[in-house]
């Protein structure tokens, strides 16, 4: 009844969300067949022995002899355990790649998604307050440039122009430099801006969009009976209400710019972040590493949208938790 | 007002929209005025420009599109002139608003406690305490049972009367002089419009506030109204004493008005036609098209001048101008003093307005 308990249910939920998933993920990989056993049956044949006693020792070597549910529980315990296999392509746990590999997205990752859920509701507000002026319309075509073009595209432009010809900046990361550093902040300047511009457009619209809504409602023609100034009107009385729809769009769109984008981009710019961990893994066929990066985004996926879940019940309070 | 001049003093105002169609002229060159302590009630058709008129005195319309002119003297000060910042500590403060459907007046996203306090602390400098403690008091005073522990509940978990109620305590904060009141009860029933009306009663002697009400119920006009302004087709049609209007309407859309109610003594029909557009009106007298008594005269020009036909009464007639014979309107057929308006009982048909 109380919020407390809506957010522990709430929270319960994609618990129970998470196993499922991790459950799902178990059976199609025991449906699957393993590439390592037949990579042991096809070497043996190879070799002039038994394929077929190589696939059992294959088999007994990795556990797949035991029965499925031992199997199931084994995996379920190793995946929350945040035992998450050896990387053979890697040649390291694939935990650790997954770690490794965050600390570059996340260098990236965290001054954008800032940037887009700051400036997005700011600028998309703003351009509401000055609907159909030229400003509006300056916002207006650059939210549709970034929403249209491709982010990767674009980044090889951009690259082009500040890295080939004006020299700029380096058009090869650099592992080396500091987090905290000129050069860290230089070399990840485009890629952030490519992303911003790609994410912003969508929480522009969404939000100037909703926006023009509440701020001809008749509470804002209340606020100014009251004596508030035009600003606070607008920051309290329109962006509030309009950061309700908004934290839908907001959380799906990073999500699925996270998940498609930051691939491409990572490959264009060369960062050693998740988004090529993954494409790397899957070129090479390294099952493992693939599990775990999907499972990585997969639970970054839950996680969001439990926060978008609470959050919207903390803006909007006529959205009741009695029921559910 | 001590030196005779009143409260508030409307002047030739006019406000225009502009819009895709060309200009729009909502309200046309309006005079009215309301004194300390009295109530002043516009009344009209929907459209006829009630509201923008109520809206422009403090500009809470936005503008643009809209564009007001005129004087609209406050306490000796024309507020369509001071700028916007000394505007708005009048706003709230001094000259307060409550609107029609208070479900949709106040932000569904804040507590109530929290937008009572909003207006306080925007012209007040009160700390939170204090501030929760006065919006308390005053939700206590318009009546909301166990005040200190609803101040904290949304507007959604109140009833459409207890919301109204919570608009007249958000108007309070200010100790207002003038208390602008925007068909309150109109979204309300009937048991609980009386409730409201009852507290603004109450509230006016407490606070000694005028209040300029706009309704087109003239039942309500009938119970509140100490003066009142007939508004048609953004002109002023007829204003004065609310006694002599209902005694004496001189105006054929006031008599038109006042027999669309058979509690008056009037059939309950309709007035035949509708409002002109706002974008083109016409020539002359803006009701001559539905006027029974229209002649050429009334077709031609401007509205006419008004004309004081007794003290305090005004009525802008050609029929009661120079050279016009008020004798042409058929006066006693109408009335509340008239004999010939015995209802049929059949009463369906209710006031011209929606």
């Amino acid at each position: 009844m109380g919020f407390g308990r809506y957010v522990t249910a709430r929270v319960l939920w994609a618990g129970v969300v998470s196993l499922i998933i991790t459950t799902i993920t178990f059976l199609l990989l025991s449906a699957a067949p393993n590439p390592d056993v037949q990579r042991a049956a096809t070497q043996a044949a190879l070799q002039g022995g038994d394929p077929a006693e190589a696939v059992e020792r294959a088999r007994e070597l990795r556990g797949l002899d035991e029965p499925l549910y031992v199997r199931y529980f084994d995996f379920v315990q190793g995946v929350y355990t945040l035992d998450w296999g050896w990387s053979s392509s890697r040649s390291q746990p694939v935990i650790e790649a997954v770690g490794n590999a965050l600390y570059y997205t996340a260098q990236y990752s965290i001054p954008w998604t800032i940037l887009t859920v700051i400036l997005g509701p700011l600028v998309g507000v703003y351009s509401a307050a000055n609907m159909y002026s030229w400003r509006d319309h300056a916002a207006t075509g650059f939210a549709f440039f970034g929403y249209a073009i491709p982010n990767f595209f674009f980044g090889i432009i951009l690259l082009l122009i500040f890295g080939v010809w004006l020299e700029v900046i380096p058009i090869v990361y650099n592992t080396d430099v500091a987090v905290f550093s000129v050069e860290n902040a230089i070399q990840l300047a485009i890629p952030v801006f490519v992303l911003v511009t790609g994410s912003i457009g969508a929480v522009m619209r969404v939000s100037r969009n909703e926006s023009a809504e509440f701020q001809n409602a008749d509470f804002m023609k209340t606020a100014k009976a009251k004596g508030v100034s035009p600003l606070r009107a607008y920051a309290y009385h329109v962006m509030r209400p309009t950061l309700v729809p908004l934290s839908t769009t907001l959380v799906g769109q990073l999500l699925a710019l996270f998940l498609g984008s930051s691939l491409l981009v990572e490959v264009v710019f060369g960062i050693p972040g998740l988004g090529r961990l993954t494409f790397e893994a899957l070129l090479s066929q390294d099952t493992n590493l693939v599990l775990g990066t999907t499972l990585f985004f997969t639970f970054v996926a839950v996680v969001g949208n439990l926060i978008e879940d609470l959050v919207f019940t903390v803006l909007d309070p006529r959205i009741s938790y009695d029921d559910r | 007002m001590s030196d005779g001049q009143p409260l508030l003093e409307v002047e030739n105002l006019t406000t225009t929209f502009s819009t895709e169609d060309g200009t729009l002229t909502a309200v046309d060159g309006v005079d009215f005025s309301v004194d300390t302590g009295e109530t002043v009630c516009i009344v009209g058709e929907s459209g006829s420009g009630k509201t923008v008129a109520t809206e422009s005195i403090t500009k809470i319309i936005n503008t643009p599109p809209g564009k007001i002119e005129g004087t609209v003297r406050y306490k000796g000060r024309d507020l369509l002139s001071i700028p916007g910042s000394e505007l708005r500590q009048i706003r709230g403060n001094e000259i307060a608003h409550i609107f029609q459907n208070p479900q949709e007046a106040m932000n569904h996203c804040y507590t109530v406690g929290w937008q009572i306090t909003e207006a306080l602390q925007i012209h007040q400098d009160v700390s939170d305490e204090e501030a929760r403690t006065k919006a308390v008091d005053l939700m206590d005073r318009v009546g909301i049972a166990n005040a200190s522990s609803r101040f904290d509940d949304y507007p959604h978990e109140f009833s459409g009367g207890q919301k109204q109620r919570i608009m007249i305590a958000m108007a309070l904060v200010g100790d207002p002089d003038l208390l602008i009141a925007d068909e309150p009860t109109t979204a309300l029933d009937v048991t609980v419009q009386a409730q409201i009306l009852e507290l603004l009663d109450d509230l006016q002697d407490e606070y000694g506030m005028g209040i300029l009400f706009v309704t087109h119920d003239l039942g309500v006009v009938a119970q509140i109204a100490d003066r009142i302004v007939v508004m048609y087709a953004g002109k002023v049609m007829e204003r004065g004493n609310v006694l002599d209007i209902f005694d004496n309407p001189t105006h054929p859309y006031t008599q038109q008005l006042l027999e669309c109610l058979p509690e008056f003594g009037g059939t309950g029909g309709g007035i035949p036609g509708t409002l002109p557009d706002p974008h083109d009106p016409p020539d002359g007298c803006r009701f001559a098209p539905r006027c029974e008594y229209a002649e050429e005269a009334c077709r031609t020009g401007e509205q006419p001048e008004e004309v004081e036909i007794e003290p305090g009464q005004w009525v802008s007639c050609v029929h009661y101008g120079p050279g016009g014979d008020p004798s042409v309107i058929g006066g006693e057929e109408f009335g509340i003093a008239g004999d010939t308006g015995a209802a049929d009982g059949d009463s369906e048909v209710g006031p011209a307005d929606d």
